[in-house]
């Protein structure tokens, strides 16, 4: 009898229990539901915008007929065009400049031991976190006096101060997991330090190198405030363009979607790629990820 | 052999423990590129502190030395003292509501399964979208002729919502945009701490019939703290000179709402044309994003070493 | 290929002194074993040979020649890490490969596919040539380390613990490889081990190494039958020797000597001629496990102990019996029945015992020195096996 009745609670505990996790795994799934509809509805719904006329931007939501017009007047022979290549040349110079001054800075910083060794690494991550306004405003009266201003030299140098220490400091982390003695056999194998490093490490660094690359030339594409105030006509980049679709007298609801759409589609491409290693890359390192 | 080179070596005595200059350099040669172009950079930093007793401006013709000046006009200005107020509650809200949220997405996110893997791929989108150009789809989405969100809120009942065009939502409407872009960081850093946790402690509890808030409080928080920290630091340094999405947004408008030290001194700089007035405001800015810093990597440091056991 | 000196060699790291004034002459075409505890410089010691660690006082050099200031790459030395290190972007074949396709030892294609194909059946990894290293077991990388050492000849070879992560078998066969190919290839080799039956079997002349410096240069057979201190006693023989404290003394022109708590012996004439030169009349007996005899009927003049363990390790049994206090291991049959506390009879074979002063732990002398150092022995196991 109290075996049955013991039974009996058993089985309603247990009942009890799944469904406490049946509304448990209901509850978690509705919260990252939502969560995701705040995440990517934006996305989402600027994308379907770039495909609306004008007329049908004000009483439509998602029912509509496509129009590539938008997508025409934006990017054909365009202001906008010319700055997603100029956009294109200086992020991509950053990032070219930044691999090859601070790859062997990274490796340095990772491998030998010399006098100061750490601050100088700390120094290089502080610029992360100097404030941009204050390292542009001086930049930006020297650039003018020696010529820099507006200038792709100018601003891909600048940009350093985004690329370099995140490059150097992530890459500096891939480095400092290879085992010295993998250099020293290769040492011993007849290999000049040029080669090893050409060789032996580079490959090795490879994931964090790509990750870092990507990740720099997301950041520098993004950049806002200096191209802001260290461009000016000649060289327009598209974070700058594009707000000033928004300024405009009439405004093109439209246009104003494809130029962000076509400024964010680069990004989450490369984003995807670098799945892998955002999180070390998004942390300078500080996480391995 | 060594008597041999001694004699050879009469004008020029070989040293055979010393390290030969070429290799003990090599550090240096291979370390000074980069840092040549960073310290480029760092130059207008140190003439940053020098202009800031100037009255340096575009206007003028001749810079004159006007000692402490600008920094007592800054100090005794009640413009400074809304700026910083602005800039800590806009750091505080966005560094707050974005750890608070970022934690609780990533301990949702925390078994792995198809679903939630989709997922967490999908939410680091917006974190890879310029922060200006987020401003730009939200302030389209905000718009209340063609913005979404009007015609949700419609729905609710709700008309004319003003956003960033009253002084009392344009805070609301900036944190949001904000958390919008950056929330996904904090939830790929809490992840990775999650990831990393170790499991025979986790067992261990479990076999001792531990509770499950005991285990949280005891074993999850400690063991990610380290993460937290990390994410804390990037988010609370970048909040607290955010200039891009409030000057995409509103300028800094409407009135001086939004008016935080970065905009501030921007204005002051640039459109007032007085960057002598506008560097103390940059130089206390940087003050305070480098000690909180400091203190910070401080206490992630000690709390790394406490979760790796060496105390 | 070449005569390996150190002058003199001091490594020190920051606080830590790795070797310190270490000098060494390995002769062409030795097989040199450095033995010694963890943590007694013999890594530092190879890889100041190698180049990669510069010493801060002392010369090296190769065939006379001093390579202080030489980069490693132009050495001509090939190693075996302790840790493989491996190339671990490298399938294995390639890792094999990589010395011979440098600009120093480039070789062409073919021969290099010969040269590897021989080694990689020697060590048994000619099926893994696609696998990374990461892929392999420790084993597995340990062998592909030695192949990538052996595949060209260089002055010397250096080798860090090779055969560490072999399972027994193919440890046992492995060495004999290594053997047989260093006669062969007629080149020097310089091996660090902790393993003393690896060491014995190797040698032709070994170096104890602790705390950075030599404790004892010579052959095999002189550090297992004239150890120069206890500490080089302590390290070569399974069990460990047991150390006894005794005393000598003369009564009528013949020496004794005492220990466990009045047991006494006479020492022949020899032993007794160094002793009484010895700096004090302390000593410290070192008795080998195999040299004790055990019975458990009574015999006269046998010591009376009580069995206190009793450790079988496969084909025979350590046993450890305790007399007047000190615990003596010693080596029975592998069908030995001993209960625990049970009485047991020992008698030491005195003559092979170990004279040591105690207050130094010097090696003072034993018996019949010349005679068992000039001994063959049939095998290379020589006593350590016994």
């Amino acid at each position: 009898m109290s075996q049955t009745t013991d039974f009996k609670k058993a089985q309603s505990a247990a009942s009890q229990r799944k469904s406490l996790q049946r509304l448990g795994f209901i509850g978690r799934n509705l919260a990252l539901i939502c969560f995701a509809t705040f995440a990517l509805f934006p996305i989402i719904w600027m994308i379907t915008c770039t495909f609306k006329s004008d007329a049908e931007m004000y009483n439509t939501v998602f029912r509509f007929t496509p129009t590539l017009n938008n997508y025409k007047e934006v990017l054909v022979g365009t202001d906008y065009f010319k700055a997603f290549f100029q956009n294109l040349i200086v992020a991509g110079g950053a990032v070219l400049v930044t691999m090859i001054a601070g790859v062997p800075a990274a490796y340095g910083l990772a491998r030998y031991n010399f006098k100061n060794k750490e601050d100088i690494a700390f120094q290089i991550l502080s610029f992360k976190f100097a404030p941009e306004i204050l390292v542009i405003l001086p930049v930006f009266l020297i650039f003018q006096k020696i010529g820099l201003y507006d200038t792709y030299f100018g601003l891909i140098w600048v940009y350093q101060l985004i690329t370099m220490p995140l490059v150097i400091w992530v890459v500096r982390g891939y480095f400092e997991d290879i085992s010295v003695e993998i250099e020293q056999a290769a040492q011993l194998d007849g290999y000049r330090w040029y080669e090893i490093f050409l060789k032996v490490l580079l490959p090795l660094v490879k994931p964090g190198l790509v990750a870092s690359g990507l990740l720099a030339f997301i950041y520098a594409w993004n950049s806002f405030t200096f191209p802001l105030i260290l461009s000016g006509f000649k060289i327009q980049t598209i974070t700058i363009t594009s707000l000033r679709y928004i300024a405009s007298d009439s405004v093109h609801y439209g246009q104003v979607a494809v130029a962000a759409t076509v400024a964010i589609i680069p990004e989450i491409i490369a984003c995807l790629f670098i799945q892998k290693h955002l999180v070390r890359g998004l942390s300078f390192g500080a996480v391995k990820g | 052999m060594s008597k041999l080179n001694k004699r050879s070596g009469a004008n020029k005595e070989i040293n055979y423990n010393e390290v030969p200059a070429a290799i003990r350099r090599r550090p240096y040669y291979v370390v000074l590129p980069g840092l040549i172009i960073l310290i480029g950079i760092l130059i207008p930093f140190v003439t940053a502190i020098a202009l800031s007793f100037t009255n340096y401006s575009f206007k003028l013709p001749t810079t004159k030395f006007v000692f402490l000046k600008n920094w007592i006009n800054m100090f005794s200005s009640k413009d400074f003292y809304h700026a910083l107020g602005v800039t800590l509650r806009y750091a505080i809200y966005c560094t707050g509501v974005q750890m608070i949220l970022g934690t609780i997405v990533a301990f949702l996110l925390k078994n792995d399964n198809p679903f939630n893997r989709v997922l967490k791929v999908l939410f680091t989108f917006p974190l890879m979208v310029a922060p200006a150009i987020a401003v730009l789809v939200w302030q389209l989405m905000t718009s209340n002729s063609v913005g979404v969100l009007e015609k949700l809120l419609n729905l609710l009942g709700v008309y004319n919502f003003p956003w960033a065009s009253s002084n009392k939502t344009a805070m609301f409407t900036v944190v949001l945009i904000d958390t919008w872009v950056n929330m996904p960081f904090v939830i790929l850093l809490v992840q990775a701490g999650i990831q990393s946790l170790p499991k025979s402690p986790f067992e261990a509890a479990q076999v001792d019939g531990a509770s499950a808030w005991f285990t949280l409080k005891t074993l999850t928080f400690p063991l990610l703290k380290p993460f937290m920290y990390i994410a804390l630091l990037f988010r609370l340094m970048a909040s607290l000179q955010e200039f891009g999405i409030i000057f995409a947004l509103t300028k800094g408008g409407p009135g001086n709402t939004l008016m935080n030290i970065s905009l501030t001194s921007y204005i002051t700089g640039f459109t007032y044309q007085t960057l002598g007035k506008a560097l103390p405001y940059l130089l206390v800015l940087w003050f305070i994003v480098n000690i909180s810093a400091k203190f910070i990597v401080k206490r992630q440091r000690k709390l790394t070493m406490q979760a790796a056991g060496r105390e | 290929m070449a005569r390996i000196q150190l002058e003199g060699v001091t490594r020190r790291y920051d606080r830590t002194t790795a070797i310190n004034k270490l000098s060494l002459d390995v002769m062409d075409n030795e097989f040199f074993v450095l033995f010694g505890p963890a943590g007694a410089g013999k890594t530092t010691t190879l890889k100041c040979i190698a180049g990669s660690e510069f010493p801060q006082e002392g010369l090296v050099k190769i065939d006379g020649k001093i390579v202080n200031l030489v980069e490693p790459s132009d050495r001509n030395v090939s190693m075996v890490f302790e840790n493989y290190a491996l190339y671990p972007h490298l399938s294995v074949y390639d890792n094999i490969a990589f010395p011979l396709r440098s600009k120093l030892y480039r070789k062409s294609e073919a021969e290099i596919k010969a040269a590897i194909d021989k080694i990689a059946k020697l060590m048994r990894i000619d099926m893994l040539y696609e696998r990374k290293p990461s892929q392999l077991s420790n084993g597995q990388r340990q062998r592909v380390a030695i192949g990538r050492c052996l595949v060209r000849t260089p002055n010397v070879f250096l080798m860090d613990e090779p055969l560490a992560h072999l399972d027994a078998k193919l440890k046992h066969t492995m060495r004999t490889e290594l053997k047989e190919m260093q006669s062969a290839f007629n080149t020097t080799t310089i091996y660090v081990t902790h393993d003393y039956m690896e060491a014995m079997s190797l040698a032709d002349r070994i170096a104890v190494l602790d705390k950075g410096e030599i404790r004892q240069l010579g052959t095999a057979k002189e550090m297992y039958y004239t150890p120069a201190s206890e500490f080089v006693a302590k390290l070569f023989g399974e069990p460990e020797i047991n150390i006894l404290p005794g005393s000598y003394s003369v009564e009528d022109g013949q020496g004794w000597v005492s220990l466990l708590d009045g047991v006494r012996y006479p020492v022949p004439a020899d032993v007794a001629a160094a002793l009484a030169d010895a700096p004090s009349r302390e000593l410290d007996v070192g008795l080998r496990g195999n040299d004790i005899a055990f019975s458990f009927e009574k015999a006269d003049g046998w010591i009376p102990g009580t069995v206190y363990a009793n450790e079988p390790i496969g084909n025979k049994v350590i046993m450890t019996v305790s007399v007047a206090g000190n615990h003596l291991r010693l080596v029975a049959p592998n069908d030995t029945q001993a209960r625990m506390d049970s009485t047991v009879y020992i008698q030491p074979n005195y003559n092979n015992a170990l004279y040591f002063d105690r207050a130094s732990e010097k090696f003072i002398t034993r018996h019949d020195i010349e005679g068992v150092l000039s001994y063959h022995h049939g095998s290379k196991g020589k006593g350590g096996n016994a």
